[in-house]
Formats: C-alpha cells, sequence, structure tokens
C-alpha cells in the first residue's frame, strides 16, 4: 500500500486504525525558528497577521516532515478579545510569546463573557489562519487549540484567587469555570467550523503539583467533559506537571487521546488505561531538541525511550520551543518513523 | 494564661489549619505576654510551615491550601516582625527575586518569597515579567547576596542562561536560585545557577527544609 498522506496517518491514527508508521505531530505550538527566518519574519509579528501564521506554521511542518502543523502560538488570544492588553515583547532579541502583563478584572465577579467573543481582538484572524493552512496545505493534518476553563481563568484573573477561591469561594469558583467553559465550546466549535481537523484541550494548570485529585474530580472533570462533548472528534486532552493520579480520569473525559508532559510515568499510565486508550507525548520539548549540549545520538535515544514508553504517536510533551538545534529535530522526526514501525499499543500498522 | 508553648502550638496548627484569626491572635498575645519574637516566628509560623510542607510531600496538601497556609503565616509575620530587632547595618542578608521576563507567572515565586521573609532577610522583590537586565542592575544596587529567579514555561527559562551569566561576570560570589515548572536539576546545573526548585510545591518543600536547617542554626548559636 502507498505510503500514507500526513493527514491520512494522523486521522487514522485517532481511529485506532493501522498506519503506515508512527505519527509524528502535536496539536500544541510546533512554530520553528529555522521556517520563520526562511520566510524572513520576525517572531513577534507571526502572532497578530493571519498570513505569516498560516505561513510560519505550514512552513515549519513541511521543513522538518511533522504530520500536523498548528495555530494559533500564544494563550493570549481569548483574554486579548475580552479586553486584556497583550505585551508581544516586540523589542526583545529573545523569543517571548504574548503575555497578559495585567488584567482588567481583580475579582471573580466581574468575569463577562461576551457573546460575540469570535467577532472580537485577534479571534477572526486565528479563524482567517486555519482557513489559509487548511487552503495552502491540505496533505497535512490542521490542528487547533484552546485552553481549558481553569488555566483560561489564569489568563482572565489572577490565579491565586482561583487556587484560594476552592476552598474559600467555591459557588464563584465554579459559575466562573462555567462561564468560560461555555465560551471554550463557542471558540473550538468556531475552529472546527473553520476547518480544524482535530483540536487540542489544554488544560495545563489543573496537574497534581498544583490541585488535587479531589478537586480535579469535583471542579475540572464535569467542564472537560462537558466542553469535549460539545466538539467533534478528533480531539484530545493535555495537562501539565504531574498526571499520574489522575490519568484514569483524564482519559474518562470524553477527548479521543489523552497527552501528558515530561513529569509523566508513561509506562504507569499504560498499565492504568490499558491498550484501548491512545496515549500522547511526555517528549522533553527542551532537551532533546533545544538543549545545545544533546547530541543527535542522544535525542535519538530520547525518542526511542518515549517510543518504549508506549504512546501511540510521537507528540511533544509541552509547545515545541521554537529555536531547535535542526539537526537534532531532523533525527528525533526520523527516528520516530524509524523506530516507530512496529505497532504502537492501540494502534496497529499496515 | 496561655503558656509560651500553648501560643506556639496556637500559632503552628493556626498556619497549618489555615486559621488566620488564631495565628493573629497568638502572635498578639504572645508580644503581650513579652515573648521573644524571633522564636514565635522560627517556632511558631516556621514550624507550622515545615508541617505545611509534609503535607504538600505526602500529597495530603497541594498548592491552594499551601497559599492559604502562607496568608495565616504572613497574618501572624506582620505582627511580629517590626519587632525582631534589626541587625547591625550592612549584617541583615539580601536577596533578588523575581519572575523572568515573559513569564507572568509569580505563585512559586511568591512561596519562595515568603521562605526569605520568614528568615528575616530582607527581600528586594521585582515582581514578574522582569527584564534580565533589572536582575543584574539590581543585585548590583543591593550587593545582595542571593538572586533567585523563577520561569514558568520552557519559553522563558532561557533568559535565565543569560542573567546568570551576566551576573557572575561580574560578581562571581552570589548564589543563583532557580525555579518553576520546566527548571531541572541539569538545566540549573547547565546554566551555572547554585540551587534549584521545580515547582510551586517543590519550592515550598525545599524552602520549608531551609527554613528547617535555619531554625536548628539559630538552636545551635
Amino acid at each position: 500500500m502507498a505510503e500514507l498522506t500526513p493527514k491520512e496517518r494522523v486521522m487514522r491514527m485517532f481511529r485506532k486504525e493501522p498506519v503506515d508508521m508512527m505519527p509524528f505531530f502535536s496539536g500544541m505550538g510546533m512554530v520553528l525558528m529555522p521556517a520563520i527566518k526562511e520566510l524572513g519574519y520576525q517572531f513577534p509579528k507571526i502572532h497578530t497577521n493571519a498570513d505569516m501564521m498560516a505561513k510560519s506554521a505550514i512552513l515549519s511542518s513541511r521543513m522538518f516532515g511533522f504530520d500536523s502543523m498548528v495555530v494559533p502560538y500564544d494563550m493570549t488570544c481569548e483574554s486579548e478579545a475580552i479586553g486584556n492588553t497583550i505585551s508581544l515583547y516586540e523589542d526583545s532579541m529573545d523569543i517571548l510569546y504574548p503575555t497578559i502583563p495585567e488584567k482588567m478584572w481583580k475579582t471573580m465577579d466581574e468575569v463577562q463573557i461576551p457573546g460575540n467573543i469570535m467577532e472580537l481582538g485577534r479571534m477572526p484572524m486565528v479563524v482567517e489562519a486555519l482557513k489559509i493552512c487548511k487552503k495552502e496545505a491540505p496533505e497535512l493534518a490542521l490542528g487547533a487549540w484552546t485552553l481549558g476553563p481553569f488555566t483560561m481563568a489564569g489568563q482572565l484573573l489572577e490565579l491565586d484567587i482561583l487556587l484560594k477561591g476552592i476552598f474559600k469561594q467555591k459557588a464563584k469558583v465554579e459559575d466562573t469555570l462555567d462561564k468560560i467553559t461555555d465560551m471554550i465550546i463557542t471558540v473550538g466549535q468556531a475552529y472546527q467550523a473553520a476547518g480544524a481537523d482535530f483540536i487540542t484541550l489544554r488544560e495545563m494548570g489543573t496537574g497534581t503539583d498544583l490541585i488535587s485529585p479531589r478537586s480535579w474530580k469535583e471542579l475540572i472533570q464535569p467542564r472537560m467533559r462537558r466542553i469535549l462533548e460539545a466538539w467533534k472528534s478528533p480531539k484530545v486532552l493535555h495537562i501539565c506537571g504531574a498526571t499520574n493520579l489522575i490519568i484514569e480520569m483524564m482519559a474518562d473525559c470524553g477527548a479521543d487521546a489523552v497527552s501528558v508532559d515530561i513529569k509523566n510515568c508513561l509506562n504507569e499510565s499504560r498499565e492504568k488505561l490499558g491498550n484501548n486508550h491512545l496515549l500522547l507525548g511526555n517528549f522533553d520539548v527542551f532537551a532533546l531538541p533545544c538543549k545545545a549540549e544533546t547530541t543527535a545520538e542522544e535525542a535519538i535515544a530520547g525518542i526511542k525511550q518515549n517510543i518504549d514508553g508506549t504512546v501511540d504517536a510521537v507528540w511533544p510533551g509541552c509547545d515545541l520551543w521554537p529555536d531547535i538545534k535542526e539537526e537534532n529535530m531532523r533525527a528525533i522526526v526520523k527516528t520516530a518513523r524509524e523506530y516507530g514501525s512496529k505497532p504502537s499499543p492501540a494502534v496497529g500498522r499496515l | 494564661m496561655a503558656t509560651k508553648e500553648e501560643l506556639l502550638e496556637k500559632m503552628k496548627t493556626g498556619v497549618v489549619e489555615y486559621d488566620e484569626e488564631a495565628v493573629k491572635e497568638a502572635a498578639q498575645q504572645g508580644l503581650d505576654d513579652g515573648h521573644v519574637p524571633l522564636e514565635m516566628i522560627m517556632d511558631g509560623l516556621a514550624a507550622g510551615m515545615e508541617v505545611v510542607g509534609e503535607l504538600y510531600d505526602r500529597n495530603e496538601y497541594f498548592v491552594p491550601e499551601v497559599l492559604m497556609c502562607a496568608d495565616a503565616l504572613y497574618a501572624g509575620l506582620a505582627i511580629l516582625r517590626p519587632h525582631v530587632p534589626k541587625q547591625k547595618e550592612g549584617l541583615n542578608a539580601q536577596v533578588v527575586i523575581g519572575s523572568i521576563q515573559g513569564d507572568v507567572h509569580d505563585i512559586g515565586k511568591n512561596l519562595v518569597k515568603m521562605m526569605f521573609d520568614v528568615a528575616g532577610w530582607e527581600v528586594h522583590d521585582l515582581g514578574r515579567d522582569v527584564p534580565l537586565e533589572k536582575f543584574v542592575d539590581e543585585q548590583m544596587r543591593t550587593d545582595s547576596e542571593v538572586v533567585a529567579m523563577s520561569a514558568m514555561m520552557t519559553t522563558t527559562m532561557l533568559g535565565m542562561k543569560k542573567v546568570i551569566k551576566m551576573i557572575k561576570e561580574k560578581n562571581p560570589n552570589v548564589a543563583i536560585m532557580l525555579g518553576g515548572a520546566p527548571v531541572t536539576k541539569d538545566v540549573a546545573n547547565l546554566f551555572g545557577a547554585d540551587g534549584y526548585a521545580e515547582s510551586a510545591g517543590n519550592a515550598v518543600s525545599e524552602g520549608i527544609k531551609m527554613i528547617g536547617r535555619l531554625r536548628e542554626m539559630q538552636k545551635k548559636a
């Protein structure tokens, strides 16, 4: 059988159908400096221009042979659309993603999500970037993502208000999360309507190094379920930090795959989940592709270890840091394809 | 009238159970009864925070609980600290602390700051989203012994390396502490840092161990 296109490979993987080789893709940021430089762009500019965003996403993937392209790049789009000012760090020589330096809402009482969120700020631009990607690179799987409600709340309010509120103002926290959940459903549906082939819900700040499994079950899981139920498949749930204590609950939220970062013990997760769940992530996005001292051989060994950890695709455990070492990045993708030629726990081979 | 031990226990339990009012009452009572404020801080507030660290390590407490315990600790500290005699000019240890440019997260940074506050250090808190050069300038201006930097994301962690290089070039004796989710021991070593804490919770846990050591040293002195 002929080799699958990147998009076919990803979509078949999500359906747990056999693929020709291990997919290498992400649903989180994977824009890379070599592509940005080749296009003659500057890092702070690619966040605010649909054409630059789409072209840098496409070229990053094509340059290194990824199976997906992903937009947007930063986590401030919704917060900016609601009325906060972003910092783009246009004068900095470093690669810095946009942030919200000051949040306009100081209390949970002030949270009021506009009904027309998709018409505000950069939201129409992200939709436009998705459409350009879809048109210009039909061979690649198109990924979009949004933050989950708790993590998104951290872009709208000071996080310690939410964290302490779990105990002191639980009803208000629940109400705030519900409002944000509704917004996230709207945003995800708009991204899917614009052509996203798959979507990732990044509830990053809810690992058990931050909140308890009990809080996760009570506050986070019901909202994960509500969002994921409202979105079409394929959809991925990603959480950063410590996730081994909640991995079974993560897998019970309606996502087609769960994604974790380097703090997760993959083998333990696989044992808990069994072989019928898609498990992604855990590969170290700094040590393997970026760290100046890491040799290509060490990067290869790291990816082999990741595959041996029973992932169903090689998928970075977080945003790929844009300033990768090209040699390592290429070695990583090549290793994923070659070492991943045998079936993974949930996905067979053609 | 409550004994000193009872007041210390009330403060300690108040911190663990995040009962700000109980901590305030015990701290004020301790002052009114003429107990030594530094002893109240170390054997009441800091001792309570040590228990909190153990509860965090055992996955009984998580960051929300720790933040509330920190509020209780600060409530007591606000009452007691002004009554601790100042050391002779220039003898108080100093630290410059902040979250690095591009990072607007400061929970971990604030928990580490608490550790220095308890220990009686002079803390120069630069806040968050701090430009790299500002760490260097502030260290030079204050001649601080320690610079503590925090980054929540891989994307901002790399800036730390530059700051360490700039500071160490000018003053190799400054101790550098790194903290934040993406920072591992390997990264800290690679960047030339002297210590690290990988998460807000880990910062608490490590910081509390440092407080514990300080208490032991104080008892020996």
